[in-house]
């Protein structure tokens, strides 16, 4: 029982912390390497939250406000002029990801720093007694997961969003501004990508290298779930319950490795991954 | 009334006088200190090269070390091997220090040695670490985990009852060494392991790790892991899934007690300083380097504190030598002593120091609570083929 809800809740955290990086891999084709970076961004929104003495609920808001600026800001001084250059692009993100470690450094120092949570302890479920907020997370991706749904198959932008990530060029020649698109879709990922530092910090430690351990995990798993947010709740939940399995059963040193091992063998045999098509 | 010529040698003695106080030294002492500027000890480095300038400072304004000035030469080793041999390699050679004296990590302190033995260095460790590292040329004034560890179990065996014990680490030298040897010691003590798991050193879900400690039901819980993030990662996980049994952690310091805020409160810690030991040469210490630093003070610490005083023994040892010559310092070093912020320190226990260790218990505004004292621990046979 305990390890059932161990693997719900590790996906629930996944699938949080991945959601933003396979937004912008569907529309802009690219692997986003800030994502680590904009991650630690959300802690630290987090952080200054907590220095202003505001609820903690309230770090989730602000933190997503703060990466969409950020988002928007990089999408249009770094990422549209590289748009040609798929390459290189990725790079970009790669050095940006080092910039924003460094700014964050540079402003709060090296230092692990202290967020305060919005719930602490254990609450009784199916016979255990279980951390109370990873409960409250499995909630909370599940809205997240409702919601994103919802933007891609209920608004304007979310049915052109769909058509940039089938075919750009006829998207184009069907008259959507897909640069907007694309700048949308940026913005949109690194809020995201700052909502889950934000919700990551009360298991993890808010320091400049807070988003390295997630973001190859993420990595991965955006490879095997290919475009589609349904997919990604799949391969997070069998992925991240692999881990949970190998960890407890096995050894939690290679339970780290689970995830990357276990999907560069999906991806051998089966190149399209979760993916449907 | 004094003739010219008079007034000329009172001139002449008068600058003599003076002369260590402005400057005109007969000769330089130099102390090579080796440290992480940069990579993982970059956190605690900066303390540490604040207490051994407020060292400096002091010895030379009364006078220097036998009429010689004391000169600091700061080299990043870069937390590591590589970036040490370059330190030492630079420091002994081309600096020509007469001496080092520094916190490091073991990896950079292991790959320094051969180096030492080169250069025929004197060189005081002064971080405290795994144990059992010996060198002809090598002391150590810091604490062994023969000092730390029992403390903290022998309190949990008297005033929790506690009979069965978990062990948590970091993957690597310091985490899996501490918890053999706390493994060791409890079942010495007549305990019983229940468990012992690892994370690598970067790894941050502690998720599988905290469900078998939880099936495993043990009274006590006793973590070694990497200093910073995992540190914190794991306390906060502990408590969000409601652990709330006994809980000793070997590897967290005052500082990072601290910016853990509530989630740290009732952790047990042992070590041999913390800030607010109750004696005055610690507050002498504390205001001095309130005075010298003011705002850019950092926080005085275990691994800090140790560096104020190997320089002070450094010292003492280059006096009753009666020279700076490498084999004289390294016989004289075994017999000083200095009493610093810790207590005397006296490293005559093959190499190592026998210390007063204290047991404390983080508080609710993060300060540590002192519960217990254990003086004069010994370290145990660390060195027992050094002479």
């Amino acid at each position: 029982m305990a390890q059932l809800l161990d693997i719900v809740t590790t996906a629930a955290i996944l699938y949080a912390v991945a959601a933003g990086l396979l937004i912008v891999f569907g529309v802009m084709k690219i692997i986003n390497f800030a994502h680590g970076g904009f991650l630690t961004v959300g802690g630290y929104s987090a952080l200054i939250v907590t220095r202003l003495g505001w609820n903690p609920w309230w770090s989730l808001a602000f933190a997503l406000v703060v990466g969409m600026i950020c988002g928007a800001i990089v999408e249009r001084l770094v990422m549209r002029p590289l748009y040609a250059r798929p390459l290189d692009a990725i790079l970009a993100t790669w050095g940006l990801g080092i910039v924003v470690g460094q700014v964050i450094t540079l402003e709060f120092g090296r230092e692990v720093q202290f967020v305060q949570s919005p719930v602490s302890g254990a609450m009784a479920i199916l016979g255990e007694s279980y951390s109370q907020y990873r409960l409250i997370l499995v909630v909370l991706a599940v809205a997240l997961a409702a919601a994103l749904g919802l933007v891609l198959n209920g608004t304007t932008l979310g049915l052109r969003t769909r058509a940039v990530i089938m075919n750009e060029n006829l998207a184009r020649g069907l008259g959507i501004n897909s640069g907007l698109v694309r700048f949308a879709t940026f913005s949109i990922g690194s809020g995201l990508a700052a909502l889950a530092g934000a919700l990551i910090t009360p298991l993890s430690s808010v320091d400049p290298n807070m988003g390295v351990p997630w973001l190859v995990n993420a990595f991965m798993l955006v490879l095997v779930s290919g475009m589609s947010l349904l997919s990604l709740a799949l391969s997070c939940l069998v992925l991240g319950g692999a881990q949970v399995l190998v960890s407890t059963y096995g050894n939690p040193v290679a339970g780290g490795l689970t995830i990357v091992v276990l999907a560069a063998l999906i991806l051998r045999f089966r190149p399209q991954g979760f993916a449907r098509e | 009334m004094a003739s010219p010529l008079e007034r000329i040698r009172i001139g002449i003695l008068t600058a003599a006088l003076l002369a260590p106080a402005s400057g005109a030294w007969a000769q330089d002492i130099k102390i090579g200190i080796p440290v992480g500027l940069s990579g993982a000890n970059s956190v605690v480095a900066p303390s540490v090269v604040q207490s051994a300038e407020l060292a400096a400072e002091e010895i030379n304004a009364k006078g220097g070390i036998m009429g010689k000035k004391v000169v600091l030469e700061v080299a990043d080793d870069g937390s590591g091997a590589a970036g040490a041999q370059k330190a030492f390699d630079s420091l002994i050679f081309q600096k020509k220090v007469n001496a080092l004296i520094s916190m490091e990590t073991s990896a950079a302190r292991n790959a320094g040695l051969p180096i030492v033995t080169r250069g025929k260095t004197p060189f005081i460790y002064t971080s405290f670490y795994e144990g059992r590292s010996c060198n002809k040329y090598l002391y150590v004034n810091a604490w062994v985990p023969d000092q730390q560890v029992a403390p903290i179990v022998d309190y949990f065996a008297k005033n929790s009852k506690a009979k069965t014990f978990f062990l948590i680490g970091s993957d690597y030298a310091f985490g899996r060494g501490m918890l053999q040897f706390t493994r060791d010691y409890i079942t010495k003590k007549g305990g019983k392991v229940l468990g012992e798991e690892y994370l690598p050193m970067d790894g941050s879900d502690w998720t599988a790790i905290i469900g078998k400690l939880k099936a495993a039901k043990p009274d006590a819980l006793i973590t070694s892991t990497a200093g910073g993030a995992p540190n914190v990662t794991l306390t906060k996980q502990l408590r969000a899934a409601g652990i709330n049994i006994p809980y000793g952690n070997l590897a967290v310091d005052e500082g990072t007690a601290k910016s853990m805020g509530p989630d740290a409160e009732g952790i047990f810690i042992s070590g041999s300083y913390f800030t607010n030991i109750d004696s005055p040469k610690n507050k002498e210490f504390l205001a001095a380097m309130q005075r010298k630093f003011g705002g850019d003070l950092k926080t005085p610490n275990d691994l800090s504190v140790p560096q104020y005083e190997g320089v002070y023994l450094y010292k003492a040892a280059v006096e009753k030598a009666g020279s700076t010559d490498a084999d004289k310092v390294i016989a004289a070093l075994a017999t000083v002593s200095f009493e610093g912020p810790r207590g005397t320190i006296r490293m005559n226990k093959q190499r190592h120091a026998p210390l007063t260790m204290y047991l404390g218990q983080v508080q609710k505004d993060g300060s540590i609570k002192i519960l217990e004292s254990f003086k004069n621990v010994d370290p145990g046979a660390q060195c027992p083929n050094i002479k």
